[in-house]
């Protein structure tokens, strides 16, 4: 019940959008007939887009494109980050953490959608590029993260006490360091998915990585909006798919986190 | 009467841990709360504060008569802002009360408050203490500034939590002084110690505590000269005179230190903070290293241990050279010297059981079998007195003197040959500290016991070892016999510092 109430909100908001996007495409018949551009009714219960296609066809396949892409996307940064970040804070070596983390630093100068859009317009990706492409801009920021939090945990008299026992290098940083920057970096991944899924819808938007036809919530945000005002679902209904996803992402992080902190104060006499 | 508590109960999750305490504090004077760790003292000082632990059901009541309450924690730095420097801490809380002033002359106004709550803070060298950081005052005088910051909101009590806890003989003069020297403006203390002999020298009214109860209650000089109730005469019991080692049983020399010059990085530069000409130590002997607290005592431990890497010099086990950083030891130079933290609590993984990391020990050094380390661990355990019971729970539910023998039974496994503890027993309570010295003695006598170095401020601590080293400003001052040293001082630093515990009553016993 009080596991209810702590994860409910979350779960249900996370959930639309995350089911569309991963059940989405199996559930889509044939598309529909295509009908004027920007039109409500007439068997289109959300109307149709701007080449006459059905909002709901193009709902259900578009998910999975901008959910996946997000996900994978941040995973991999974590996959990079988190051996460079835990390295860098656990060795005494100077030279290895300049060499490990200085790299990270000269990409974070570079505005992240810059940099997207320059390898785009020179090799323009695919899908599984864009993920790539869009985790290869966060790893700095997530690397930083995974160092700072870990320096700390590193200093404690803990990782000098298992290194007395001669403990692994493995067990010293994922046993115990890794474990006890969880929490930090939990809240870090739910604000990370927020900026890659922002990152990835805008790609989408900007046309990299897609067609710009293609059923995807950030592509169709873009190409109905000029039909906005005569059909607004067309527009609305990704939109707030977009949003729930970050929403729920962010939630649900929060809820766990909660679980894990201390409770509420006593009460006063 | 400004201050008085009725009846206070506080329970959590079912375990009591203040039960029916009641004490009435008078203006000018101190009133003490003594007791081994986990008595309640401090639950029952933060209650006046109103604040409870997570979860607490409390019952009673505490009055207290238009006065704020100031709380001097244990650890002060954790309270002040880091980024800030001192003035401008105690210069924005006197800004809130000179609003009403023309503002022309708030400025000169706050200035003079803060000036005031120093002054009755017993800060002297006022000027400079403003001008820096935090972290750049010693604990003594973090401890004075958040002191100023109470008694400029207008504090006329003011808790003091383990004042002296951690501190040399010199500076727990000198806190001690200064408590009084606030008493003697007016101010309440309240005083949570188990330093009996600051207690003995401060404190007009004595409470002692035990397991959250009121077992004896009084004026100072009758409990503690008089004690009616055994607890308190097991509290105030004469410190341990029996020497840890067997004089007789001292072996071959194992461990020496040669020509050591250790640095600590600050800022930029190197500054060299201990240098040792030749230090040596005998299987089967404890040496004890006394000094005040910055005089390079545990830059010298972690020396030998491997844990500060930026020394030159020798350290020789059996004539061979350890290599300076733990990191290029091998396993057999990894088990010969073992070190106990100060902080047990620190020194744990929170979230792995006791057993399981003291086993990890005979697992990584001596290549033992998982089961086979646990058994040996759960021997080594009960042997120090821990049931199997309690070492099965996680670090967290230990009380502090159990995590320190938890700590020692993981340095055991490693059968080593020195053993360095560093300010093992400072932190805890005099009964928890006389049964973990008793413990070390009993090790170090055994046959093949290790050599241990002892690292302490505490003359009562090291007045048994068989030899002291008294380190001043990184250098040793004096070496020999600690009977030698503690009854016939030769240097006048040794003659110093025996003379602050000296003059309050509590004279080492050799």
């Amino acid at each position: 019940m009080k596991r209810l109430r702590r994860y409910g909100p979350g779960v249900a908001v996370a959930a639309i959008p995350l089911g569309l996007a991963l059940v989405g495409p199996f559930l889509v018949g044939e598309p529909p007939a295509r009908a004027a551009s920007f039109t409500l009714g007439g068997g289109h219960r959300l109307g149709t887009d701007f080449v006459g296609r059905d909002v709901v066809h193009q709902v259900l396949l578009g998910g999975r494109p901008v959910v996946l892409v997000a996900l994978a996307a941040t995973a991999l940064a974590y996959l990079v980050a988190l051996p460079i970040g835990l390295i860098s804070a656990l060795t005494h070596r100077r030279w290895l953490e300049e060499v490990l983390m200085r790299p990270p630093d000269v990409l974070l100068a570079v505005p992240s959608l810059l940099m997207i859009l320059l390898v785009a317009a020179a090799f323009p990706p695919g899908a599984a590029g864009l993920a790539l492409l869009v985790a290869f801009v966060s790893i700095p920021d997530a690397a930083r993260i995974v160092r700072a939090a870990a320096a700390e945990a590193a200093s404690r008299p803990a990782v000098e006490a298992l290194r007395m026992q001669g403990e692994s290098w493995w067990r010293l940083a994922v046993g115990y360091v890794g474990r006890s920057i969880l929490r930090t970096l939990a809240a870090d991944a739910g604000i990370r998915l927020t900026g890659v899924l922002y990152l990835v819808a805008t790609a989408a938007f900007l046309g990299i990585g897609v067609a710009p036809d293609a059923a995807d919530w950030a592509v169709m945000v873009d190409r109905n909006r000029t039909g906005l005002l005569i059909q607004p679902w067309a527009v609305v209904v990704p939109a707030l798919l977009i949003v729930a996803l970050t929403m729920g992402a962010n939630l649900l992080v929060d809820a766990a986190m909660e679980s894990r902190g201390p409770s509420r104060k006593g009460r006063r006499p | 009467m400004i201050v008085t508590v009725t009846g206070l109960t506080v329970e959590v999750e079912g375990r009591t841990l203040v039960d029916r305490v009641s004490l009435r504090i008078r203006p000018g004077t101190v009133t003490a709360l003594v007791g081994a760790s986990g008595s309640g003292k401090t639950t029952t000082g933060l209650a006046l504060l109103g604040e409870y632990p997570p979860g607490a059901r409390v019952t009673g009541d505490v009055a207290v008569h238009g006065t704020r309450i100031g709380y001097v924690p244990q650890h002060p730095a954790a309270v002040l802002n880091p980024a800030r420097r001192t003035g401008a801490l105690l210069l924005d809380l006197a800004r809130q009360q000179v609003r009403d002033l023309p503002r022309s002359q708030r400025r000169t106004a706050a200035r003079l408050r803060v000036t005031a709550a120093l002054a009755d803070a017993q800060l002297d060298d006022a000027e400079e203490v403003l001008s820096r950081y935090p972290h750049q005052l010693s604990g003594g005088q973090q401890q004075r500034v958040v002191l100023a910051q109470a008694l400029l909101l207008g504090a006329r009590v003011v808790i003091a939590d383990e004042p002296t806890t951690g501190q040399d003989a010199l500076t727990k003069r000198r806190i001690v002084d200064q408590l009084a020297q606030v008493a003697g403006r007016g101010i309440a203390v309240l005083l949570l110690s188990h330093d009996l002999d600051v207690v003995r020298e401060l404190a007009d009214e004595v409470v002692v505590l035990r397991g959250g109860r009121v077992v004896e209650q009084g004026p100072g000089h009758r409990i503690l000269d008089a004690p009616a109730h055994p607890w308190t005469k097991e509290l105030l019991a004469e410190p341990r005179a029996l020497p840890y080692a067997d004089p007789e049983h001292a072996g071959a020399e194992i461990l020496t230190v040669s020509g050591l010059t250790a640095r600590h990085r600050t800022g930029g530069a190197r500054v060299p903070v201990l240098s040792v000409d030749r230090l040596t130590l005998r299987s089967g002997e404890c040496l004890a290293v006394v000094g005040r607290s910055g005089s390079g005592k545990t830059t010298l431990a972690r020396c030998l241990a491997g844990l500060h890497r930026d020394h030159t010099g020798q350290i020789l086990l059996d004539g061979e050279p350890l290599p300076r950083s733990l990191r290029d030891r091998s396993r057999e130079q990894l088990a010969a010297v073992q070190y106990v933290f100060q902080d047990a609590r620190a020194a744990f993984d929170e979230h792995r059981p006791v057993l399981d990391q003291v086993a990890r020990t005979a697992v990584r050094l001596h290549g033992a079998g998982s089961q086979e380390a646990t058994a040996e661990a759960r021997r080594v355990l009960t042997d120090l007195g821990l049931d199997d019971s309690l070492v099965r729970r996680l670090p967290g539910r230990l009380s502090g003197g159990e995590l320190q023998r938890a700590a020692l039974a993981r340095a055991l496994l490693a059968r080593p040959r020195v053993l360095v503890c560093d300010e093992i027993t400072s932190g805890l309570d005099p009964v928890t500290r006389r049964s973990l010295l008793d413990l070390l003695a009993t090790l170090v006598r055994r046959k093949d016991g290790p050599g241990v170095v002892l690292i302490t401020h505490d003359l009562d601590t090291a007045a048994p070892a068989t030899r002291v080293a008294v380190l001043d400003g990184g250098e040793v001052v004096e070496e020999g016999p600690a009977e030698q040293i503690l009854t016939a001082p030769r240097h006048p630093f040794t003659v110093s510092l025996l003379g602050a515990s000296d003059r309050w009553g509590a004279a080492v016993r050799p």
